[in-house]
């Protein structure tokens, strides 16, 4: 069984927000829900990389191990999802993901908070595929319908990779190759980094 | 965090957590999405419907395979040419999916392109035709507004001359609505039409043109797989041209070293080898460095030099004076990495050099366009794939609009504006030729009273022959002294038919010249920086123009490829297509079955393959003759079968084609002429797209032989240069009987540019020659103010110690009908009180004027307002901090309230704006003055309010990438 | 470290009240079926997506589309 993965290619990603327009566009996810953003280190200096960040799909979760309600599921490809239906809109998966994935949409202009909202892997949630109830709750579930999540299919310079885990790091390791065998993933240098550096 | 207010906690907390995991950071976007929230923030939320149209509302019981219809067409915002495939439910844009198949972007978008969908539904379009009544904005009908504004623009013909009007028109258009365009305003009778060509690659077109032929882009986006080298000046593509970094970083990986000179450290940079950082207009000096160690070394192409090339010991006596030491005083940069630039390019040929906005917006852009030509011509880089000058064009159709010649000096096909051009396409409209003269005004001022008082008729520059008011300068033309524009009248009134105001300079005098005006009439999907920034009561309209997505056409790539697009849904609201407009004011107005006498009309709508058709018939000069409607088509329902380097079909319908049969596609359509990926390249025989450079300027200069010495294209039947054919030289080279019958009458008298029945051009392929001849490219244009490229002071600068040395250039009395400044300006010393360099640049997530892309929300949440890039230095000399609001003044007085970004992303001494933002002026944010509901979410202040006086010496391009401001906290 | 998980154990703590509350006052006004919460136990709604997935087809089909779209080609 195949485990769906996103990985991003550092030395490819150009910060142009492109996924992040598809994921609005695809999902139609209201103002200042963002399930995928871009980030920038070293902005504006030597060294400044950025990286598409959304929901990981952790094989061990954390948002599903802290939910009070036990509104998260796996599916056999490893994707996290969650029933909004049963969540309660408490906030504590967003204390628990490293990544900052959970959004929580604005029910009226003065707040009140609403169901979370994360990255689907545009594979929808517990309603009938791409019925009008799964649209509404979780955007497009394009996975049912054989394609793979619009942010990186549309990935300006191929630097966001989606599907599954073992083809995306052959795809990864073509290039790396390629590129010299001079591993370039995001945290490399962070981790091997030579002391006296 | 203090703009943050409590109700915005949830985004906020995300920033921070994930800054938090990710390491400290404050970039760009973090720092505009605190910024935003605050304030635009919240009250975009609260004005936001809940949901956009959703596919369940087109189709509720649409699901995967139901009843949606697949409709391709091409992103309208940058030169790449991305695909855009689209979902239509019912007639409305329900989903977007990736074109894998474009061997453009293989499926790829930037933020842009990824939310294009957004523009087919359009909540903040200007909904209706719309009039200024009492300082209100009034719906009208169609045709109250056409009529109204066609008896007033009459009237202005009737009192000032047809020169008193003026025709802006647009990159956005596609190729058949630029021509109509053109066409149009020369039915009216004057040139005082326009685009942005003019103020953003003009000094290349110019430049380039004047240097090997063509001004266009040399070889590709795609081409840029085979680059051993890659030069980028002025250009952050990972901005402007997201989807290219796919085909420069595939070079990359390759193994092509990526050199980026900016005065920026741009996001471009970040992916490059080596960064070199420049002082804003020190282009000329950079390149003449690197230059100087080149020839120092020996590194140049000696044969290429002598095969091909003319003037390039003159370019040698200039760029001895560049010594390294000169060089860093000057640009700023130290010998090790001007050499270390110099001697990547030498080492990694073919090179390419990629330049954009940062190069050509300048009073010396001219100089610097063609200062990069001489690098790579010594470098033998130009003519070869993987080398090339691959010049990004900014707006998605700004190649196709300057192609068919909406600019003020050329007719389609850069034919220009003499006699015989005129009778060219005369003869291809099919219409009388002194007619169409009689269009034009006479020349001269002879008014009654002149006459009663027995005073000569004052004459100004011939109307039909002089090129007309360039956008840049429309300003002066409405308030310049009427005795100094070498027209009859002042401009009356203004057609602002796609194209934003806040893309020009000197802001305030913007706001008197649009409040002079008698007639000022938008024509665009959305009202624009226009329809708010003057103070007026009535004469102004606002017309509703349909995007490329709600029509169908051909659009050009910034490659010189055509792309077919699909009408992907019907007009929104009351939007009507552009050439619908045309038509419908050239009824008005009297030319219309002039304008259309070989196209079919239907409802008022000209057909669009009938327009491509007749552009085939007359734009021999570059080649747009080949590329029929039909074959476009074929390649869009075949872009699968093209590949994605050499953009060639391999089997299939098109086999043999170069995708979208980039220009020459030479001959007519059933010539089948493949189209030229590589300019110049001899490698191939001219039927296979193969060149060399062009035989433009005559045969000999000053007794030396201009044409090429023993280097022709394969298979040239000439094995040496040659003239541009002409029926003449058929005969001499007994290939007349080449000609049919038909083709011999045609061509009779005529040369490959004016044969109608384009024989000349398939014979002298036929026998393997290029049409325009076979010249070397020249370093030297004699015919330019700099015939050899110098380097100059910008008219506003700090380093007052080089104005004696690089001095700028004497006043001119009329160029483009206009006085322009120079050394007048420069005179004045502006440095103490404005000590700052004033630079400008583009977003990733907005374009051009930005009022388009503002109004998207999934662009504008991203990029919440204006701000100015100030280095921590300059910050603290002039005690801001990071996020607060400033004041910035450019030295002509105007000024701009915006945000500081504190960022070592600029120099110290330098700061940088970009230029999407509009509706706000100096300091007011003017979102009463838009019709209801038609405001973008995001507004903000125009960088170019601040921006100065300032024109190139050639084409009339606007400064706008080294002037100077102050900056103060607000 | 002990001192983070007693902190993380005492909030998944009154959050667990907070949501069996909530649950509970939902289930008697609007539900006339009650789902109790069981910690560990996800109790909602069924996703169709899961038996699909175990198609051989649409596992190639993903497969196939991931190479197409995303490799450089």
């Amino acid at each position: 069984m195949a485990r769906m993965k996103f990985l991003c290619d550092a030395e490819r990603c150009i910060e142009c927000n492109g996924c992040v327009t598809a994921c609005k566009n695809e999902h139609e996810v209201p103002w200042g829900v963002n399930r995928r953003r871009v980030v920038t280190l070293d902005d504006g200096v030597p060294g400044e990389k950025s990286i598409s960040v959304a929901c990981m799909h952790c094989t061990d979760a954390p948002c599903a191990a802290v939910c009070p309600v036990d509104c998260f599921y796996t599916t056999d490809d490893g994707v996290v999802l969650h029933d909004k239906d049963l969540c309660i809109g408490c906030g504590y998966c967003f204390y628990a993901c490293p990544f900052g994935a959970p959004q929580f949409p604005q029910k009226e202009a003065f707040g009140v908070r609403g169901k979370m909202d994360k990255c689907t892997f545009c594979a929808g949630g517990p309603e009938e595929d791409n019925s009008a109830a799964e649209r509404e709750k979780y955007g497009r579930n394009r996975i049912a319908e054989g394609k793979l999540p619009l942010c990186a299919e549309m990935c300006s310079t191929k630097a966001l990779l989606a599907g599954d885990g073992d083809m995306v790091a052959d795809i990864y390791r073509d290039r790396i190759t390629k590129r010299g065998g001079r591993p370039e993933t995001w945290g490399w240098e962070t981790a091997y980094k030579k002391s006296d550096a | 965090m203090k703009l943050i207010k409590k109700r915005d906690l949830t985004a906020t907390e995300t920033a921070s957590v994930t800054s938090r995991v990710l390491g400290s950071m404050v970039d760009r976007r973090a720092f505009l999405r605190r910024a935003g929230l605050g304030l635009g923030g919240t009250a975009v939320a609260a004005t936001l419907p809940m949901t956009m149209i959703h596919r369940a509302q087109a189709a509720p019981s649409a699901g995967a395979g139901g009843d949606v219809e697949i409709r391709k067409s091409v992103c309208t915002h940058c030169s790449v040419g991305c695909g855009v495939v689209a979902e239509i439910q019912n007639g409305v844009w329900t989903g977007q999916e990736p074109d894998f198949d474009s061997p453009f972007n293989m499926g790829g978008h930037c933020a842009k392109g990824a939310s294009v969908r957004e523009h087919g539904h359009g909540e903040r379009r200007l909904k209706y035709p719309m009039k200024l009544d009492g300082g209100k904005w009034t719906r009208v009908s169609w045709q109250q507004a056409i009529d109204e504004i066609g008896d007033q623009v009459l009237d202005i013909r009737k009192r000032s001359g047809p020169d008193s009007v003026y025709w802006l028109g647009s990159a956005k258009f596609s190729n058949e609505q630029a021509y109509l365009f053109r066409k149009f305003a020369a039915l009216w009778g004057t040139n005082n039409v326009d685009h942005q060509a003019r103020i953003c690659h003009s000094t290349t077109v110019a430049g380039v043109a004047n240097t090997w032929g063509y001004g266009a882009m040399t070889n590709s986006y795609n081409d840029m797989h085979n680059c051993k080298a890659m030069f980028f000046i002025g250009s952050n593509a990972a901005e402007a041209h997201p989807v290219a970094m796919q085909h420069i970083l595939r070079g990359k990986e390759n193994g092509a070293k990526m050199i980026v000179v900016d005065p920026r450290f741009t996001r471009t940079a970040a992916h490059a080898d080596q960064y070199v950082r420049i002082r804003p207009g020190t282009d000329v000096p950079l390149i003449w460095g690197m230059l100087w160690h080149i020839f120092e070394n020996g590194w140049e192409d000696t044969r290429y030099i002598k095969q091909r090339v003319y003037g390039m010991d003159e370019i040698r006596t200039e760029v001895a004076k560049w010594t390294p030491d000169v060089v860093e005083n000057v640009c700023g940069v130290p010998e090790e990495d001007v050499k270390l630039a110099a001697q990547t390019m030498a080492e990694n040929r073919p090179g390419t050099i990629v330049w954009c906005m940062g190069g050509t917006q300048h009073t010396i852009g001219n100089n610097n366009t063609r200062a990069y030509c001489a690098l790579q011509l010594a470098l033998g880089n130009i003519g070869v794939s993987g080398g090339g000058a691959n010049i990004f064009r900014g707006h998605d159709n700004v190649q196709g609009a300057t192609d068919l010649g909406v600019l003020s000096h050329t007719l389609p096909g850069y034919y220009g504006l003499a006699e015989g051009s005129w009778k060219h396409w005369a003869r291809v409209w099919d219409l009388d030729y002194d007619w169409v003269a009689g269009r034009f005004d006479s020349g001269y001022v002879d008014t009654a009273a002149d006459v009663e008082e027995g005073q000569a008729p004052v004459p100004f520059a011939d109307p039909m022959n002089s090129a007309g008011i360039p956008v840049s300068r429309w300003i002066d033309g409405v308030l310049e002294d009427s005795r100094l524009i070498d027209q009859r009248d002042q401009l009356k009134a203004m057609f602002f038919w796609g194209h934003a105001p806040n893309s020009q300079t000197r802001g305030p005098e913007m706001k008197t010249a649009l409040e002079t005006l008698e007639l000022v009439v938008v024509i665009d999907p959305y009202p624009t920086h226009t329809a708010v920034l003057p103070d007026r009561k009535e004469g102004m309209y606002l017309l509703p123009a349909a995007t490329q997505f709600e029509t169908y056409g051909s659009v050009t790539a910034s490659n010189r490829s055509l792309q077919w697009r699909d009408k992907l849904i019907d007009p929104l609201f009351e939007s009507l297509p552009d050439h619908t407009i045309m038509y419908k004011l050239a009824s008005k107005l009297g030319f219309a079955n002039e304008l259309t006498k070989h196209i079919k009309v239907e409802n008022d709508e000209p057909l669009v393959e009938d327009v491509l058709r007749e552009i085939n018939r007359g734009m021999w000069t570059i080649g747009y003759t080949g590329q029929s409607p039909e074959r476009l088509k074929l390649h869009m329902a075949n872009k699968h079968t093209f590949n994605v380097t050499t953009l060639k079909a391999e089997g299939g319908p098109c086999d043999g084609d170069y995708y979208g049969l980039p220009w020459p596609s030479w001959g007519t359509p059933e010539m089948k002429h493949p189209g030229t990926p590589v300019l110049y390249d001899t490698s191939k025989s001219v039927a296979e797209g193969g060149l060399n450079f062009r035989a433009r300027f005559g045969v000999e200069h000053n007794g030396v032989n201009l044409l090429a010495e023993d280097s022709y294209s394969k298979g040239a039947e000439i094995k040496d240069g040659y003239p541009e054919f002409t029926a003449d030289m058929l005969k001499q080279l007994g290939w007349w009987d080449d000609l049919t019958a038909e083709e011999k009458q045609a061509a009779e008298g005529k040369n490959w540019k004016t044969d109608l029945s384009g024989g000349i051009q398939r014979v002298a392929i036929k026998h393997g020659c290029a049409p325009f001849g076979n010249a070397k490219a020249r370093c030297v244009v004699w015919t330019f103010p700099d015939p050899v490229p110098v380097h100059r002071e910008p008219l506003y600068t700090s380093r007052r110690d080089l104005v004696d040395k690089y001095p700028t250039y004497e006043d001119v009395k009329s160029h483009y009908r206009l006085p322009t400044r120079y050394e007048s300006i420069q005179a004045k010393d502006y440095s103490v009180d404005y000590p700052l360099i004033h630079t400008s640049g583009r977003l990733v997530e907005y374009e051009g004027g930005g009022e388009e892309s503002r109004s998207n929300p999934w662009l504008a949440e991203l990029q919440q307002e204006m701000f100015a890039e100030i280095n921590p230095a300059d910050a603290n000399d002039a005690s801001i901090r990071d996020g607060q609001w400033i004041w910035l003044e450019g030295p002509e007085g105007g000024r701009i309230k915006i945000k500081a970004m504190v960022t070592r992303r600029v120099a110290r001494g330098v700061v940088f704006t970009p230029f999407h933002f509009g509706g706000w002026f100096e300091g007011k944010d003017l979102l009463d003055k838009y019709p209801e509901g038609a405001a973008p979410y995001v507004r903000g202040e125009a960088c170019n309010t601040a921006f100065t006086y300032g024109y190139d010496s050639v084409t009339q391009m606007q400064e706008t990438k080294a002037s100077l401001c102050k900056i103060i906290a607000a | 470290m002990t001192k983070s998980i007693m902190k993380t154990s005492r909030a998944l703590a009154v959050a667990m009240v907070v949501g069996i509350a909530s649950l509970s006052s939902t289930g008697c006004t609007e539900r006339s079926a009650v789902t109790w919460h069981e910690p560990g136990v996800y109790k909602g709604g069924d996703d169709p997506l899961l038996a699909k997935q175990k198609d051989s087809q649409q596992i190639a089909a993903l497969q196939e589309r991931l190479v197409m779209g995303q490799s450089d080609r």
